[in-house]
């Protein structure tokens, strides 16, 4: 490759300030909130900074001209190294793509460019009484291109749905580097959903511009309640229990001892200090349901055990208590000097056995596991504690993953439930799929990206191929029937 | 040995490994198949597609054959694929709230389990015993309640799909919240079929509410219609469907009104629903000329019947087409459609789904060329227009999808690498891929 003509290309494109090639700066571009240690560190050619959907198209032109991987990447808060550089190449950060284009009340949607931060969104379309359902705990940096490429999840994700089934169109731009827009405000637009394949492609299909999200209107009433519980245990049955009765909480999270102590001492939550677990559950919609079913909860959540039932009684005592819980991941640096947080989904029901094996790998393998994450969703995030500094650490940590992660498939589970697979759990996608099930994912991959520029080395193991498996399926099939295909 | 040879032997070959059935119940466009077959296992119909696809024998999958009307004319029409053999329940949670079945069991068998637990699946239908959930999942078709739940698209949570060259794919599981991979289940939802054949689906399900109201109102005016039931659409009660009909719509579904009609549907808690029920009623009846409510076992049929007349089934001498618009401005395409109606000697009548931004229209009429007409002005209108079914001759030398989509460089390439010999449903979806 010739590093100075695309340098040169790139720079007619975005203009000095929209590269970053030097050495030094590069730095940062190396990493995004995946764990170096599992991740690995990996340094772009160049990290290009477009403002406009034309550039990024001339851009992705370039790219394939020069035959350079593009790496599209957003706030780079991802936890699955979905936006690293792995192969070099370029790295396309959006986040100068920031702009809120258009916002539809009447229609219930928006049109923003992909570099929007998610809380702003909703910040500016409440107000007007709307809002963006996907609310990862990480809202307040990542970006809504970011959640569209990973399908984020968060909290109200329960009642409402992950990112998919919020996005009503794309602008991208494809490998071709033909731009085009999926989808729109009315659903059913014929055609392959383009837009249903590319929400959660990590950037492998397509760099998306601008999206159309549906907005949704706040709710009337809104409840939040805390309960307390003596173990994961018992708090793990109550979920099952709401679920079971036909309650559809906006939010049912679940936080451990260890996690309550931390939040605790970081932002004063007023969470119960000697509960063995709490949960938070957000009930929302019609007045008259949302009391209906705050009080079939209460009793629940009694039933299963709970020692506390509060009720946050205004808007402030709702927001602390979510503060807590928003801000856990960042509260346990009290804890430990690394943690390593494992994304995983198993069926509801199976909660409380997983919660048990969970706590038995923890004594296992000597290393102490909190746990906060969306009960009702079944999405589980065991965050390892370790430091990276205690020889035989690291190994023990990943053992203990791996452990994690075939229990759940065994129980029905999965793999990742919203961080994504990206370039650090690709390896384990073999657990959940066949070799045939990998080569029609494939096959998607190469009808949208044939030279497969576009964020290589993701999603699928590595050195997997599928190639041959097809024509030895063929030959097989000819010989059985004794006739010759042409 | 000649391609025509092969083809012969490939035939009596599939012949062996199902069972046989009259191709004359298989009618699809005024064409019959040379075959028609119901695989009765997995392994059996995987190695059935293979061969039809190294043949290349023109393969239209087939579930309860009510849709068949949406599609272009086939290419080639060689092998019908009954698939009401793959019809069990595979796996069903209640406690968790998912169900594994496979596509060809039908909507009604589906929804009686479902519902001994108190569950189901948000589709209304007026045929659930000949629905299959290939064939839901396969147009990816969705009445007035999405508004309420989502579209079915929104609940599939895996899929397994036999491809062209007889691979077994499958993507997602049994979780409600995955990113595992590719969303594979929403490349095939809505393809009809023409990337693969589906054979078992996963869905979330959803606590039956326990009780339903619709309230009905009557309006002399469509602007009258219109703003009651967008003024609720904006507020925070939470209807699960909102839809005005014309006053030959309304006759259609059973309602003797006259005007416009605006149809809202509350479901939940019985307390809820009644409470919820009185403020729409309160909010558009200002400009009503009649106010019903209906309750119960009224109010589902109402639906059922909502999505019957909406639905892709051919008719005789008649069309059916959906535009999609903006919620707010389907009122001025009712008024489009209209326009684009005169002069030609056809009935109209209009469905309009406010709560998704659909709308719906039967034109019928003894002389084909003014249908035919009637479609390449609707073709015309709304951000996208669909021939959901039409009598052949109309459909000759048009896309029944209308417009070209973007992007259809890349179907074509999902197309060509899924499918390469081109046997499944072979010029039937976008672009006469
Ligand atoms: C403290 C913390 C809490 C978190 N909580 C949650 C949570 O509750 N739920 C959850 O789901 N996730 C959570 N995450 C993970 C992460 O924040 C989300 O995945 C988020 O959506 C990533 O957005 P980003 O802008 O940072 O994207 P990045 O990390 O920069 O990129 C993520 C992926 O998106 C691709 N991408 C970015 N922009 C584009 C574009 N315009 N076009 C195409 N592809 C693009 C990248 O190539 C990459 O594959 C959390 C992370 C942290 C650090
Ligand atoms: C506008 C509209 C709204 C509708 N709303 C609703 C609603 O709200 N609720 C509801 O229940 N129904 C609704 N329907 C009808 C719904 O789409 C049909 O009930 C269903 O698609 C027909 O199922 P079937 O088994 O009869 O399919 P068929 O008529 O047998 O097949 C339809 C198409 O799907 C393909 N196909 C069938 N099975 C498979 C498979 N396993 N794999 C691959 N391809 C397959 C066929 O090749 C064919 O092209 C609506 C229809 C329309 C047009």
């Amino acid at each position: 490759m010739d590093r100075q003509a695309l340098r040169e290309r790139l720079l007619r494109i975005v203009g000095p300030d929209g590269i970053i090639d030097d050495p030094d700066e590069l730095l940062v571009y190396e990493y995004d909130a995946s764990d170096e240690v599992f991740a690995g560190h990996h340094r772009p050619d160049i990290t290009v900074l477009p403002r406009t959907a034309e550039q990024v198209q001339e851009i992705v032109n370039l790219a394939n001209e020069f035959g350079i991987p593009v790496t599209p990447r957003g706030a780079g808060t991802g936890l699955a190294g979905a936006a690293l550089a792995v192969r070099g190449g370029i790295l396309l950060v959006m986040t100068r793509m920031n702009r809120v284009l258009e916002i539809n009340e009447r229609d219930g949607y928006a049109i923003v460019e992909p570099g929007v931060i998610n809380l702003e969104l909703s910040q500016l379309t409440q107000p007007r009484g709307y809002f963006f359902a996907p609310d990862p705990a990480s809202q307040r940096a990542c970006t809504i291109g970011g959640n569209v490429a990973n399908n984020s999840g968060g909290p109200h994700c329960l009642k409402y749905g992950v990112t998919s089934n919020h996005i009503l169109g794309l602008e991208v731009v494809l490998p071709s580097g033909e731009r085009i827009w999926t989808g729109g405000p009315a659903p059913e637009s014929p055609g392959v959903d383009l837009t249903g394949v590319l929400v959660g492609s990590e950037g492998t299909l397509g760099i998306v511009t601008k999206v159309m999200v549906r907005l949704t209107r706040l709710p009337e009433a809104v409840n939040v309640l805390l309960a307390a519980f003596p173990d994961l245990e018992s708090a793990s049955q109550a979920t099952s229990a709401i679920i079971a009765a036909g309650i559809l909480p906006a939010a049912l999270e679940m936080m451990d001892q260890l996690t309550i102590k931390a939040v605790e001492a970081a932002f004063h939550a007023g969470y119960p200090e000697d509960a063995g677990a709490v949960l938070l559950i957000e009930l929302d919609g019609l007045a008259e349901i949302v009391a209906e079913s705050a009080e079939r909860v209460a009793e629940l959540c009694r039933q299963c055990g709970a020692t506390e039932v509060r009720v946050a009684r205004t808007p402030r005592e709702r927001e602390l208590l979510w503060l807590g819980r928003k801000s856990a991941f960042g509260a346990m640096g009290r804890l430990s000097p690394n943690y390593y947080l494992v994304d995983t989904t198993v069926p509801r029901t199976k909660l409380p056995p997983t919660m048990r094996t969970v706590e038995e790998l923890s004594r296992e393998y000597r290393l102490r596991i909190a746990n906060v994450f969306h009960a009702g969703d079944g999405n589980l995030h065991p965050l390892i504690l370790f430091d990276r500094l205690v020889p035989g650490e690291i190994e023990r940590v990943l053992r203990c993953t791996t452990d994690i992660l075939q229990y759940c498939v065994d129980v029905g589970g999965t793999l990742s439930g919203e961080h994504g697979i990206g370039f650090e759990k690709r390896d384990y996608m073999t657990l959940i799929f066949t070799t045939d099930d990998l080569c029609a994912m494939a096959g998607l991959k190469r009808s949208f990206d044939p030279r497969e520029l576009f964020n290589p080395d993701k999603v699928f193991p590595s050195g997997f191929s599928c190639g041959e498996v097809n024509a030895l399926r063929q030959q097989a099939l000819a010989q059985r029937l004794g006739i010759e295909f042409v | 040995m000649s391609e025509q040879a092969v083809f012969q032997q490939a035939l009596e070959h599939i012949a062996r490994l199902g069972e046989q059935r009259e191709p004359a119940r298989y009618e699809l466009d005024g064409r019959r198949p040379q075959l028609a077959v119901a695989p009765p296992s997995v392994a059996a119909l995987q190695e059935i597609v293979a061969v039809a696809s190294q043949a290349g024998l023109a393969t239209v999958p087939w579930g309860g054959g009510t849709q068949m009307g949406l599609g272009n004319l086939p290419r080639a029409f060689d092998l019908a694929l009954d698939l009401r053999k793959l019809n069990s329940i595979v796996q069903y949670e209640p406690d968790d709230l998912t169900v594994a079945v496979q596509a060809g069991c039908t909507l009604g068998e589906l929804s009686a389990k479902l519902g001994a637990h108190g569950q189901m699946l948000p589709v209304d239908c007026p045929t659930p015993d000949r629905t299959t959930i290939g064939g839901l999942v396969a147009t990816g078709l969705s009445g007035p309640r999405r508004y309420g739940y989502g579209a079915l698209r929104d609940l599939l949570i895996g899929i397994s799909v036999v491809l062209p060259n007889g691979q077994l794919s499958r993507g997602g599981g049994m979780v409600v919240k995955n990113v595992s991979g590719y969303d594979m289940m929403r490349l095939h939802y809505a393809a009809l079929g023409s990337l693969g054949v589906i054979v078992q689906l996963n869905f979330k399900v959803i606590p039956k509410p326990r009780s339903e109201r619709t309230v009905v109102a009557a309006y002399r005016r469509l602007a009258d219609a219109a703003e009651g039931a967008l003024r609720i659409r904006f507020s925070q009660l939470v209807p699960t469907a909102i839809v005005l009909l014309d006053g030959r719509a309304a006759r259609v579904v059973g309602l003797n009104l006259q005007g416009w009609v605006a149809a809202l549907r509350c479901e939940g808690p019985p307390v809820a629903v009644q409470r919820q029920a009185d403020r729409i009623g309160e909010a558009v009846r200002p400009a009503a000329e009649r106010l019903d409510v209906l309750e119960g076992g009224a109010s589902e049929r109402l639906w059922a019947e909502i999505s019957g007349a909406i639905a892709a089934a051919p008719l005789d001498r008649a069309i059916r087409v959906r535009i999609g618009q903006n919620p707010s401005e389907l009122p001025q395409l009712a008024e489009e459609i209209d326009r684009a109606c005169t002069g030609l000697a056809v009935e109209r009548s209009r469905w309009l789904d406010i709560g998704s931004g659909l709308c719906y229209t039967a034109l019928a009429s003894e002389r084909e060329a003014d249908l035919r007409l009637a479609w390449e002005r609707l073709a015309r209108l709304g951000l996208h227009a669909t021939l959901l079914s039409a009598p052949p001759a109309v459909k000759v030398d048009t896309d029944v999808f209308g417009r070209e989509p973007a992007g259809l460089a890349v179907m074509r390439a999902l197309k060509e690498t899924f499918d390469p010999t081109g046997i499944l449903n072979p010029g039937r979806f976008v672009g006469w891929l």
